[in-house]
């Protein structure tokens, strides 16, 4: 009797078997191989002399600042360090509050849950470690590698946020934005209305971690309201004292003003293009009416076309005394234009939820407004998140086109480059393939995890 | 209740009259205190600025000349765009699913790395890596490509144009352009009569013989009836090597806008043929296996026919997203409406009624774009029940 858990026989030349399987299993297909294979080899050879040998890469080493902050003052620049570092911290809070969030489901339904190791975390985002570690080898001084550590080390910090107990994991969100606020804000300085960012996160937070179960429903909600108010206060009274003024984004550029942007752009479209999907799938005629016209005019043109309504017109439309920066009429338009993209998204989200939701959520006698704010939102933008990343992948490389209305974004900083003596015409292969390398670390990273997400959350429309 | 939705839906309209109201009061305080012209008047007047490579058009010529050459060039920058990225994108998408370990690689590395980088910098490669600073040599030192045993030259490679081969008039070029209209629609009625003939009796159709044939035969007769209508004439640089006489000259604009656009659509057409391939129940795969069908009949007469009918409705979208695209040629020399636009405005035109044109210009392309959508969608809806 032969043993039953023999292993094939192919086993010991197992590469041989490979290659067989995989590059010749016909005739046909061998001669593709045949075929391809040397302009494979001879594209790589090209590509190493390339990267190794020939390419004149001191135009990035020498530019390198130039690439990641643009013409942001270099006096100022502590700041963007102390924002790296924020950033860094908001990470850790955000990844630990998540972890955390997912073991505690885990949790209550009695499921065993792996926590991701380290290591694991960054094999998910390898183009984007790359891509940094690309940039720490064309520093000039230890000083990057030394916020880069610092920036690590913070994020262990912030992974703290993990020991937080169950009842208070909200807080890790509030947190991260508190993080991400005071890093915008270290750079964009505490004056002007700045105060209204920090004060509406910061209520929520009062708003979410007070509890004060003990109390009736009607008192609960007046003391939470008087603390709310309370703290409010004290954040408006911190940002009247203590004012640290800062640099305005129209005076950033650079990757810095890429991500930004992007980030901006995404953000506040959220909002609008939530309106405007549910007025479009709403029973009022005249609503339906101007959403689907919106967004129908907004999708049949470029955003090119809108960023120069921006530049051009946009100023003309506003009380003279209004006078946004270019930078701020970029947003906008980007905004706008987004918003519509948005709304078609969560309109698909909303139509691929079955109808029985709604009935059901009315059979146990809810009213619309909470029908679709406590059953239907929840499933539906669940559903959208996965294309929402999409979303913001795409207007992620669109904020390339500032370069064309005079804005040094990313690619905008190339024209600055080589206008320099030294690469006036030499070396333009060179930055672009650095510039592209540096979009497709972010974008590549983000449509990875877009497709995870989709994994994850089995959806998929 | 009824009285809630009537008055909320009158408030949302007088809102947005409001706001758009309060926008266009500006514009038009604003654009009178300013001296601005709001008026399409502009249209008539000479553009006052050379379009390059436009033969029939000079600074003289009204702006309303320079947007029929713009929308002109954004028709060829996005037909020469589609066609590149539809043929590149199938060929990429099959290979995607090829069993090849090499093929399918490869399409995976092309697809993920053309996706993820904004197609701005792919233009901006063309026009700034392979053309101006990049290795080709200017106009006065073309490479030229000859035709084996002839003094003609095939190709002419420069950094500012491209020279091939192209048809002159001789004479009848025009009834000739007749003809082949005329023999394209005789060819589409024998391509049906052969379908019919096929259906009704069984017998073997033959369509693409018949049809080329006829074709072929009307012609050659065409031809001969006109007298030599048209000539080949050969790329040829100027006795002072400044300039391409005879062939096509294309624009190294032209090449970066449609080449970089072509690569870039690609990666999603790429997908799109990807995803309906798979999106095919298995079932036909199995059933098309067990009638000993060979891989390309399988491919040609099963699966294909099937993922089209999926794959329609994107590739549209993905034209449509194309022809917005070639509006990123205002970074680089390609004449087309924005970049036309662009410079209009920056010689003194009034930006809001350019704006508004270029708009119009777009969405009247989205429009027709949607329209054949909608003809497609329905032609090919599968009638079920």
């Amino acid at each position: 009797m032969t043993a039953v858990n023999a292993r094939p026989n192919s086993t010991p030349n197992s590469a041989v078997s490979w290659i067989k399987v995989r590059l010749f299993p016909n005739m046909a297909s061998g001669i593709v191989t045949l075929l391809l294979l040397p302009v494979v080899v001879y594209l790589a050879y090209r590509s190493f002399l390339f990267v190794a040998i020939n390419g004149r890469w001191e135009v990035i080493q020498r530019n390198l600042t130039l690439f990641m902050q643009g013409t942001f003052p270099r006096d100022e620049q502590w700041r963007i360090v102390v924002q790296l570092i924020l950033m860094g911290l908001a990470l850790g809070f955000g990844t630990a509050t998540a972890l955390a969030a997912s073991a505690d489901r885990a949790r209550e339904a009695g499921l065993p849950f792996a926590r991701q190791r380290p290591w694991q975390m960054a094999r998910r985002f390898w183009p984007l470690i790359l891509f940094v570690l690309v940039l720490l080898y064309f520093a000039n001084t230890s000083a990057p590698w030394l916020v880069m550590l610092v920036a690590l080390a913070v994020i262990g910090v912030g992974a703290t946020a993990r020991f937080l107990p169950t009842r208070l994991r909200n807080l890790g969100w509030i947190l991260m934005a508190l993080s991400l606020i005071a890093g915008f804000q270290v750079v964009s300085g505490t004056t002007g209305r700045s105060w209204l960012a920090t004060a509406t996160i910061v209520s929520i937070g009062v708003w979410i971690s007070v509890r004060l179960e003990r109390l009736e429903t009607l008192p609960r909600l007046a003391a939470k309201t008087v603390l709310v108010a309370l703290a409010a206060a004290v954040v408006f009274g911190i940002y009247t004292f203590v004012t640290v003024p800062g640099i305005g984004w129209d005076r950033w550029s650079g990757l810095h003003l890429t991500l930004w942007v992007s980030a901006l752009a995404i953000v506040l479209s959220f909002p609008l293009g939530l309106l405007l999907a549910l007025a479009r799938r709403s029973t009022l005629p005249a609503l339906r009416a101007l959403a689907t016209g919106y967004i129908e005019l907004i999708r049949g043109v470029p955003l090119i076309t809108l960023l120069f309504m921006g530049q051009f017109i946009l100023g003309f439309m506003l009380p003279a005394a209004a006078d946004p920066s270019s930078v701020t009429r970029a947003i906008a338009a980007m905004t706008l234009f987004t918003a519509a993209y948005v709304a078609e998204i969560v309109r698909g989200g909303l139509q691929a939820l079955p109808y029985g939701q709604t009935e059901a959520a009315q059979a146990v006698g809810l009213p619309p407004g909470k029908t679709m704010r406590l059953v239907i939102l929840p499933q539906a933008l669940r559903a959208v998140i996965p294309a929402m990343v999409g979303q913001f992948i795409s207007i992620f490389k669109d904020s390339s086109l500032l370069f064309i209305i005079g804005i040094n974004e990313f690619l905008g900083v190339r024209s600055l480059v080589h206008a320099q003596a030294d690469f006036r015409s030499i070396a333009h292969a060179e930055t672009l393939v650095f510039i592209a390398f540096g979009y497709w670390a972010f974008a590549y990273s983000m449509s990875r995890e877009s497709q995870r997400l989709e994994r994850r959350l089995r959806v998929g429309l | 209740m009824r009285v809630l939705r009537v008055v909320g839906q009158i408030v949302a309209v007088v809102g947005v009259f409001l706001l758009l109201r309060w926008l266009f009061g500006n514009l038009i305080d604003n654009s009178r205190r300013g001296g601005i012209s709001l008026d399409f008047g502009f249209l008539n007047r000479p553009t006052q600025f050379q379009i390059p490579n436009a033969p029939d058009f000079n600074p003289r010529s009204p702006v309303w000349q320079m947007v029929v050459v713009g929308i002109k060039n954004t028709f060829l920058a996005s037909v020469f765009g589609i066609a590149l990225a539809g043929v590149l994108g199938l060929i990429i998408g099959i290979s995607r699913l090829s069993q090849n370990w090499l093929t399918s690689r490869l399409a995976a590395v092309y697809v993920e790395f053309f996706r993820n980088i904004p197609p701005l910098v792919i233009i901006l490669f063309f026009a700034f890596a392979v053309f101006l600073h990049g290795p080709l040599p200017n106009l006065r030192e073309a490479f030229e490509v000859g035709f084996p045993g002839t003094s003609h030259n095939l190709f002419i490679f420069s950094l500012e144009q491209w020279g091939v081969p192209s048809l002159a008039d001789a004479g009848n070029l025009g009834y000739f352009g007749l003809a082949v209209a005329g023999g394209l629609a005789v060819a589409a009625l024998i391509w049906r009569w052969r379908t019919r003939v096929h259906d009704e009796t069984g017998d073997p159709h033959h369509r693409v013989l018949w049809t080329f044939g006829v074709l072929f035969a009307l012609l050659m007769v065409a031809y001969v009836l006109l007298g030599e209508p048209f000539r080949i004439t050969w790329p040829t640089l100027s006795e002072n090597r400044r300039r391409l006489i005879d062939g096509f000259a294309i624009n190294a604009g032209f090449i970066s806008v449609a080449g970089a656009l072509g690569l870039y659509t690609a990666s999603h057409v790429a997908e799109i043929f990807r995803g309906s391939i798979l999106a095919v129940a298995k079932g036909q795969t199995e059933a098309a296996s067990a009638l000993a069908l060979t891989n390309f009949q399988r491919y040609r007469f099963v699966i294909l026919p099937q993922a089209i009918r999926i794959a329609l409705p994107p590739l549209i979208n993905q034209s449509l997203n194309l022809v917005k695209n070639t509006s990123l040629a205002a970074a680089v020399a390609y004449a087309e409406i924005t970049n036309l636009t662009q410079a209009s405005i920056g010689n003194g035109r009034p930006a809001v009624p350019s704006i508004v044109i270029l708009m119009a210009v777009y969405l009247s392309f989205s429009l027709i774009i949607s329209l054949i959508l909608n003809v497609v969608n329905r032609r090919i809806q599968l009638v079920a029940r």
